[in-house]
Parts: C-alpha cells; sequence; structure tokens
C-alpha cells in the first residue's frame, strides 16, 4: 500500500462518518458571534471591575494580615502597652469540611479529566476490591502521577475484546464497565492479579483487558445493571469506583 | 481534499482584535469546514459536531487576545479550541459517549464506498476520540506535523510517534513509509 492509497482510504472512511456541515453552519456561526459582541464588552467590563475589587481585597488583606503590622509586647514591660485592636488570626486548624460523596448514576459513561499536554504516565501500583455497606468499591492506585485521562462507560453484557490481541473475554454476571485510563502503565509498579474475581454481590469480577502503550484498560463484571460513581482522590492518586448493591 | 485559507489579511485580523464580531467571523470562515469534520470524527454525531463548533467559535471569540494578533496560528489555535470543546461535550453528555461506544451506523450509498472503506471506519470508530484527532488532523484536515504537533500541545516528535502508533492500530502492518 503506498502513502497516498493510505491517506484516500482513511480520509474516505473519515469522509463516511463526518459527512458535510450544512450549509447554514457559516451563518449560524456569525449569528452567534455578532450577538455574543455586546456579551463580550460586558465581560470585559465585568472582568476589570472583578479585577479591581479582587485588588482591593488583597491589599485590605496584606494591611490587616500583615505580620509585621501586629502589636508586640515590649520586653520588660516598661512603658504603656496599648491593647492591641488587630483581629486574631483567622487561619483555622480544621480540616476542610470532606466533599460530600458523589451521587450514584446509572448507566452514564463518563469522563474525567482530559488534560492538554501529555504527563509522565501514571503506573498502576496497585488494585484492590471491597465490600461496603450498600455499595462494592474497586479502588486503583497510581504512583509517578496522574493519568491524563480516564473513561468508564457501562455496557449490556460482560463481553470485552482485549487489545492488541484483538480477541475477546467474557466476565462473570450480567452487565458490564470498561475503565479506559489514558497516560497509565499497569506493568511497570503493577504486579498483582490480571483477573480478580471477587465472590460480591454487585462487582463480581475485574480483569485487565488492555495494557498498551499507555492505555490501560480494566473491564468489570457485574451482576446487574450497574449504578456507579466515580471519585479520584488523591495521596496516592486512587481512582475509585462503586457499584451500588442496595 | 480540504483547503483551507492560511493567509489572513491582517487588517481583518486587526479589525476582530478590537472587537469587531463581523470581522472575526470573516476571519475564521474557512476554518469552519475543518473544525467541523474534526468535531464531527470525534464525537461521532454531525448535530453534535455543528453545535460544538458554534460554541467553540465563540469561546476563541472571548479569547482572541489569546492570539496576539499571530494569524499564522489561527487555525492550530481554533482546532485545539474546537478539540477541547469536543472533550467537554463529551464529559457533559454521556449519551455521545455511549454513540461512540457503539455507533451507529451511517447511511451511506452503498456503492460511495467499497468494504475496505467500511473496515477502516469501522476500525476508526472504535478508536477513542483523542486516539483519532491526530488522525484527523493529519489524514483527513491535511495539516502538516508541526501544525498538528501545536494542536496538540505536543512536540512534532511526539505528534509524529502518536499519530504513527494509532494508524498502526489500524493497520498492523503499516510501515512508517506509509504513513508519512
Amino acid at each position: 500500500m503506498t502513502r497516498e492509497d493510505f491517506r484516500r482510504e482513511i480520509g474516505d472512511a473519515f469522509d463516511a462518518i463526518s459527512g458535510s456541515p450544512s450549509p447554514a453552519l457559516s451563518d449560524r456561526v456569525r449569528s452567534a458571534l455578532v450577538e455574543d459582541a455586546p456579551e463580550r464588552h460586558g465581560q470585559v467590563w465585568i472582568a476589570a471591575l472583578a479585577a479591581a475589587v479582587i485588588a482591593v481585597i488583597l491589599v485590605g488583606v496584606l494591611l490587616v494580615g500583615n505580620p509585621l503590622n501586629r502589636f508586640h509586647p515590649t520586653p520588660g514591660g516598661h512603658g504603656t502597652s496599648t491593647p492591641t485592636t488587630s483581629p486574631a488570626p483567622t487561619a483555622s486548624t480544621n480540616p476542610s469540611p470532606t466533599a460530600s460523596p458523589q451521587p450514584f448514576i446509572c448507566s452514564d459513561p463518563s469522563a474525567f479529566g482530559a488534560s492538554q499536554a501529555p504527563p509522565p504516565l501514571a503506573y498502576v501500583d496497585a488494585v484492590r476490591t471491597g465490600m461496603h455497606t450498600g455499595y462494592d468499591r474497586l479502588t486503583i492506585e497510581f504512583q509517578n502521577g496522574q493519568p491524563s485521562s480516564i473513561e468508564v462507560r457501562p455496557q449490556a453484557n460482560t463481553t470485552f475484546t482485549r487489545s492488541p490481541r484483538g480477541d475477546t473475554v467474557k466476565l462473570l454476571g450480567k452487565d458490564g464497565i470498561l475503565i479506559t485510563i489514558h497516560g497509565s502503565d499497569a506493568h511497570t509498579a503493577y504486579s498483582g492479579s490480571m483477573d480478580l474475581k471477587t465472590g460480591y454481590a454487585g462487582l463480581l469480577e475485574v480483569r485487565e483487558v488492555q495494557d498498551f502503550e499507555g492505555v490501560v484498560q480494566w473491564a468489570l463484571g457485574l451482576a446487574t445493571t450497574p449504578c456507579y460513581r466515580v471519585v479520584i482522590l488523591t495521596n496516592p492518586i486512587r481512582l475509585v469506583i462503586d457499584i451500588q448493591t442496595s | 481534499m480540504i483547503s483551507v485559507v492560511m493567509e489572513q489579511p491582517p487588517q481583518i485580523m486587526a479589525r476582530a482584535t478590537q472587537g469587531d464580531a463581523q470581522a472575526f467571523a470573516l476571519l475564521i470562515e474557512p476554518l469552519l469546514n475543518p473544525a467541523y469534520r474534526l468535531a464531527a470524527v470525534m464525537l461521532a454525531d454531525r448535530t453534535t459536531a455543528e453545535d460544538a463548533v458554534q460554541e467553540a467559535s465563540i469561546k476563541a471569540w472571548r479569547k482572541l487576545g489569546q492570539l496576539r494578533g499571530d494569524v499564522g496560528s489561527l487555525r492550530s489555535w481554533f482546532l485545539s479550541i474546537v478539540a477541547n470543546e469536543c472533550r467537554m461535550v463529551r464529559r457533559q453528555r454521556w449519551w455521545s459517549v455511549a454513540k461512540l461506544a457503539e455507533p451507529r451506523p451511517v447511511h451511506v450509498v452503498a456503492d460511495q464506498f467499497d468494504e475496505t472503506s467500511t473496515d477502516l471506519k469501522s476500525a476508526l470508530l472504535r478508536l477513542s476520540p483523542e486516539e483519532r484527532l491526530p488522525l484527523v488532523l493529519h489524514f483527513y484536515l491535511d495539516l502538516p506535523l508541526d501544525e498538528v504537533a501545536r494542536t496538540l500541545g505536543l512536540s512534532p516528535a511526539a505528534a509524529k510517534s502518536r499519530i504513527y502508533r494509532t494508524a498502526r492500530k489500524l493497520r498492523s502492518d503499516l510501515t512508517l513509509e506509509e504513513v508519512f
């Protein structure tokens, strides 16, 4: 196959996917831009005002909070000490309130955290499962940074294609979820099982189906149609997927 | 396949930078077709693709100052905004992703595409949108490697490598010479 043949074939295939834009697209964009013009000027004005307000607040905070401005008692107690009116430091040592758990979603594929520049590969270093009240949990832990993006796609069966082999595997259960992790590998730091059969009520099986060229895919076999939630935790970076069981 | 006017009169850019929406519309008009094709391939949905291009155009208009009047970078800058918009659409609208997972059959005239093209189309749709992106930019929109790299925020070498790796997912026997 020549270079031109390949280009022509791939161009034809892309043509079949995209088709042509509607003739009205140009007018539609033009109208949207013209309609947006006053808003754009308005936004500039609002942004300038917001910047000014923020600057004033920052200056105020610096003036009030600057430790150099605080009252320091004179050693030896000579002279009249003036009671300070400086407010006590306001920094709280309380931990920030824990964010409320993500709601469960049903059958919605999700994508998380795409970034522009490719970061170094995030190495999977642990895969754990656990059974909790109301949900089963899968945790995939990373080291060496975070993956560039993660997609979670439910599907109505448990048959998955292994890549790059191209063959299929069938997991336990009725429905499945495919987790695609871009910018990651599961062979540098992970030496655990590639196929975990849990025996839980909701999450029945977890199996790696791809670890190739910076893309890792884990397939989940589930007992029923998945209602799940996805959370990304830090220190260390972990992808947590909870499968609702009740 | 697709011709895009690279050079735009600097006067139009100057007017657009000063807030002339009509001038900006004129500036990006030659880019709407490639932008649509990029979005349609990434989203696998033509209607959503047009919405994404419109939204990306507005965002580009609002961020025109970032470009600092550099007409030569307009195309890669605009296409990167379109690509980002497609990513956002995919994140926000789960059904778009579902369509990517199980693409609808596209109705085409039977003799318009041969079997190989149909196979290749299916193979392309099996790639993730992020994998399709460099292929669209290089093979479909005919962007040179350095412009693909700028659009993707990569070095030219990394862009080339990504294109080749993804192309080999379509045809594992492809050689470098057959791709570039």
